[in-house]
């Protein structure tokens, strides 16, 4: 019996012998020969590709609105004013401005005094005007409303030119304002604007620059 | 009274329109170890709100340099963009903040400016788009201001950027066509009251600060009359414009 079980050592011992000595060889080689054989196989994913969309930030540079006031065209009387604007706002200081305003001018104090006489025609009392103009924030801010509000401002100039179309007669005018635009919300501001309209009209008989001064409010829309 | 508030409805809903995007949100991790948000989208506005490293920020839209952004707890700011630049994507890719377009390589310009057309003043926009780096195709209108008639002017021409890698200031030149139409303000009315013409230009452009550029021309026309000579004035300009 003792020496039935000393020989299943001793062959124990020697398999194990014999496996440390085979260590050296790698991988067994049968199944390498049949991968090298198969033909490749492709896996096709199962799962459908998935299109990432990279989030887009929504540019909101644009404004466009609304005004109305009062404009007194020079020797023909204080008369109500309505226009449309638009702005590109370039960097926090700087925009780019657009206005196309109408108003329709009354009487001047000779036509009122001798009724017979007409210096502008009916079609020509129509007071048209585009401006291009550049603007500057001057004094951005905050001015506030009571204790818990408060709401971005900036107080603005603005220069540029444009045409005035009077008396059946386009004109180039320089313009220069001072406006304040108030940001009720994010998206919707409330303007203040004072801009006077300079050109050179021989309507009363002698050239000379006229100042056509407009108070207007208005709103806009940031997109 | 009612027609403002209707008005107002009007906005506030062509608003909600414009703010439901169908994209997804941006939402960006705060890397660096403090986010200001301002109250305001310009320099000088008060700090209202800090969020921390880790903390997630959903960016809602964009004015000029300053990103609209909402932290986790609701509280909503204004980041410039080079701090918003510096935090990641949840996979820790930078946050995809477009840059501003190159001025050497960039596509489109839009502009309006002054010059003289043959001693009068010249109120004129143009916009230009470019084919390459160093060729545009622009598109003029103008009107000039005589003191017997006005001028309506559109052209169509190509213009050539010598250098385009020269920011500050750069030579171009320029060829094209286009037509004229005259209105008359005082007697006598003119031969004929539109015209074809051709031009060639000289000029410069140069940047001037984000995506704000200057443009600068001098042009010869030629313009077809039926009579015995054609008409060759002269015109300058200056342009502020901006580019994308």
């Amino acid at each position: 019996m003792e020496s039935r079980l000393g020989c299943v050592l001793l062959a124990a011992i020697l398999l194990s012998g014999c496996s440390w000595f085979h260590r050296g060889h790698k991988g067994p080689q049968p199944v390498v020969a049949e991968e090298t054989e198969a033909e490749p196989t492709i896996v096709e994913p199962q799962v459908p590709r998935r299109k990432v969309k990279t989030p887009h930030i929504k540019a909101k540079d644009f404004e466009v609105g609304g005004y109305f006031g009062a404009l007194s065209i020079q020797d023909f009387g204080t008369n109500p004013l309505y226009g449309v604007r638009a702005a590109y706002h370039v960097t926090e200081d700087i925009f780019l401005e657009g206005f196309v305003g109408r108003s329709k001018a009354g009487t001047t104090s000779l036509e009122d005094v001798f009724p017979n006489i007409t210096v502008v025609s009916e079609s020509g009392r129509y007071f048209t005007y585009y401006d291009i103009d550049l603007g500057y924030n001057v004094l951005p801010g905050e001015i506030f409303l009571g204790r818990g509000r408060a709401f971005n401002n900036a107080l603005y100039a603005t220069f540029g030119m444009g045409d005035v179309k009077f008396a059946d007669k386009d004109q180039f005018a320089l313009n220069f304002g001072v406006g304040d635009r108030l940001l009720i919300t994010d998206w919707l501001a409330m303007h203040l604007d004072v801009r006077d309209h300079v050109f050179e009209t021989d309507l009363t008989g002698r050239t000379k620059n006229v100042h056509n001064i407009e108070a207007t409010m208005g709103l806009s829309v940031f997109f | 009274m009612r027609r403002l508030l209707a008005l107002l409805l009007l906005l506030q809903a062509l608003h909600l329109g414009t703010a439901h995007a169908r994209r997804p949100p941006l939402e960006l991790v705060v890397a660096q170890p403090f986010l200001e948000m301002h109250s305001g989208p310009g320099r000088g506005f008060p700090v209202v709100y800090v969020a921390e490293r880790d903390e997630v920020v959903t960016v809602l839209y964009s004015r000029t340099d300053w990103y609209r952004v909402r932290a986790p707890h609701g509280q909503e700011g204004w980041v410039r963009r080079d701090d918003l630049a510096r935090t990641l994507l949840a996979s820790g890719e930078p946050a995809p903040i477009p840059p501003y377009p190159e001025f050497a390589t960039h596509r489109w310009e839009v502009g309006a400016g002054y010059g003289v057309f043959n001693h009068e003043n010249l109120v004129t926009a143009y916009g230009d788009f470019g084919l390459t780096t160093s060729l545009d195709v622009e598109f003029v209108v103008q009107q000039a201001f005589g003191t017997i008639d006005n001028r309506y002017m559109t052209t169509i021409g190509m213009r050539h950027t010598f250098i385009p890698e020269w920011k500050w200031i750069s030579p171009t030149a320029g060829i094209g066509f286009g037509w004229q139409y005259i209105k008359d303000k005082a007697p006598p009315a003119p031969q004929q009251d539109s015209n074809q013409m051709a031009y060639i230009s000289l000029g410069g452009r140069g940047f001037i600060t984000r995506r704000f550029m200057w443009r600068a021309d001098w042009r010869k026309y030629v313009i077809f009359t039926n009579q015995n000579q054609n008409q060759e004035p002269d015109e300058w300009k200056v342009d502020l414009a901006v580019f994308f």
